[in-house]
């Protein structure tokens, strides 16, 4: 069995990214937010490949830049007093038909250059060395993040009102909370899929919540759990020729049917 | 610990939620000093939104509100300097996992390491909560939590605080404890409490806010402790049985 280092360091990297984010999702009942993220985040692959052949520059830049300002205007929508619900639905409404105009066109447009079946997908074989550096680096900057705002965030999310008379600034940690996830999403689209960032994103917070006796083992529990079902996930793909993301999802939901067996916790 | 005699001055403080009526107009109170005052009401009287709005949470239509003589209308973390706030239980999350040492460690400022635990335990201690403070949230009775979230407030060390229905969520043996703490705290500091049950903290107040929809009556428990003033708040559910006033209802 061929193994090649880049796809080890894809799947690790995307799994300690995305669950190194899930307990602040968590915390911040931003759930809504992480399962509609994908939507934008395909609608920014695809806008960047527009962007970049018609301006120029790399699509992976344009795609982030692209993808901020329907985040941030979610976040605004809700901050105005608009409900989760609404706001959500409008969202999802504008990211989905825009995302699907978008890849049309760039699929009828730009064939021979673009595959976009690895951003619903997910591909993480087909990874080069620059893949493999972006999901290291992406990583290293979601784990940071995580460990810089957890307290906060699990305290905003305890109790806002206690948290404003703090002196925490709610709205700016929404914003930069919302910035990040894109960020990281859009980043890390192809390596882990549309599909699939769904499950990475808001799975092992629920496993950590449940196990986890204290703050730092809600982190912990969340990020070292995702590794192993990416390890496995990608073993077992490999063996039995299967999709690396689903592999990883199924595993990562096998981990949480696992956690609920356990009990405890929330 | 904090210095000087604590004060509370709301001017002309009218309030609605967009499209509804007003819950309240052009209402005015002027406390000082420290003790434990009572904000009396029955349930959807408004008195979760009177305390927001005292803690700047939210901004009213018109009025101004002034802690310690500072200008804090609207404005949470100015008025957090002067007034810390114990929640509802009910508005806490308690399936985050969090323990009862790490929200108190969070709220306090100036200390690090060691000596933040070390001044984490000795709050938590001062409010008889050591025993259970390192479980998590979800894990604790009504009445544990009330004492950590007190505790949360205390770490704050503000000269107001500002408790929203306290007692509710926690038995009986456990509010009795409560008013004693709480009673102990009103010693230093104006400690501030809403709560629908009219004999709970009555004995304890050294002054009685009548509120429902608005500022009915204010005076001491004496002077507020009358079937006029109370059927002011609570309607005609107030009755005089065997010379004792009850609310039905």
């Amino acid at each position: 069995m061929y193994l090649d280092p880049r796809w080890f360091a894809v799947m690790l990297g995307s799994a300690a990214a995305f669950s190194a984010l899930s307990p602040l999702v968590y915390a911040r009942r931003f759930n809504f937010f992480a399962a509609s993220l994908p939507h934008a985040a395909l609608l920014a692959a695809a806008l960047g490949y527009v962007a970049a052949a018609l301006l120029g520059g790399s699509p992976a830049a344009w795609a982030v830049l692209l993808s901020l300002p329907p985040s941030l205007l979610l976040v605004l929508l809700l901050h105005k007093g608009v409900s989760e619900d609404s706001a959500t639905s409008a969202f999802v409404a504008f990211t989905t038909s825009a995302g699907v105009a978008a890849v049309y066109y760039v699929l009828t447009s730009f064939p021979a250059r673009v595959s976009l079946w690895s951003y619903i997908l997910g591909d993480p074989l087909l990874a080069g060395w620059e893949d493999a550096a972006l999901a290291v680096a992406v990583a290293a900057l979601s784990i940071a993040a995580s460990l810089l705002l957890l307290q906060k965030e699990v305290s905003i999310g305890l109790d806002s009102d206690f948290s404003s008379l703090s002196g925490i600034r709610v709205k700016l940690h929404d914003y930069a909370l919302a910035a990040l996830l894109t960020l990281v999403s859009v980043s890390l689209l192809r390596a882990v899929g549309f599909v699939v960032e769904h499950v990475a994103l808001l799975l092992p917070a629920a496993i950590s919540s449940r196990l986890a006796r204290n703050t730092r083992e809600f982190l912990a529990l969340s990020v070292l759990p995702s590794l192993a079902a990416a390890l496995l996930g990608l073993l077992l793909a490999v063996q039995l020729n299967l999709a690396p993301a689903a592999a990883y999802g199924f595993v990562l939901l096998a981990a949480y049917l696992i956690s609920l067996l356990r009990g405890g916790g929330a | 610990m904090h210095e000087g005699r604590p004060s509370l001055r709301v001017e002309d403080l009218t309030f609605a939620y967009a499209g509804e009526e007003h819950v309240l107009e052009g209402e005015n109170l002027e406390v000082e000093g420290a003790g434990l005052v009572t904000v009396l009401g029955p349930n959807g009287a408004g008195k979760t939104t009177f305390f927001k709005l005292i803690l700047g949470l939210l901004k009213p239509l018109r009025g101004r509100v002034y802690l310690n003589g500072e200008d804090v209308t609207g404005d949470p973390a100015r008025a957090g300097v002067h007034a810390s706030f114990v929640p509802q239980l009910s508005a806490v999350r308690k399936d985050l996992p969090a323990t009862g040492v790490e929200v108190v460690e969070w709220a306090l400022r100036g200390y690090s390491g060691e000596e933040r635990r070390r001044r984490a335990l000795e709050i938590l201690r001062s409010v008889g909560a050591e025993g259970f403070a390192g479980k998590r949230l979800s894990s604790m009775s009504g009445g544990q939590l009330q004492r950590v979230l007190i505790a949360r407030a205390l770490a704050r060390d503000t000269p107001i605080l500002v408790l929203d229905e306290p007692f509710s969520g926690v038995d009986p043996r456990g509010r009795e404890e409560l008013v004693e703490l709480l009673s102990k705290l009103a010693e230093s500091r104006m400690v501030l409490v809403s709560t629908h049950d009219p004999v709970l903290t009555l004995k304890r107040s050294r002054l009685v806010v009548v509120f429902n929809r608005g500022i009915r009556a204010v005076g001491t428990p004496d002077e507020v402790y009358e079937l006029e003033m109370l059927r002011k708040a609570y309607g005609p559910g107030v009755l005089v049985i065997e010379k004792c006033l009850h609310v039905i209802g």
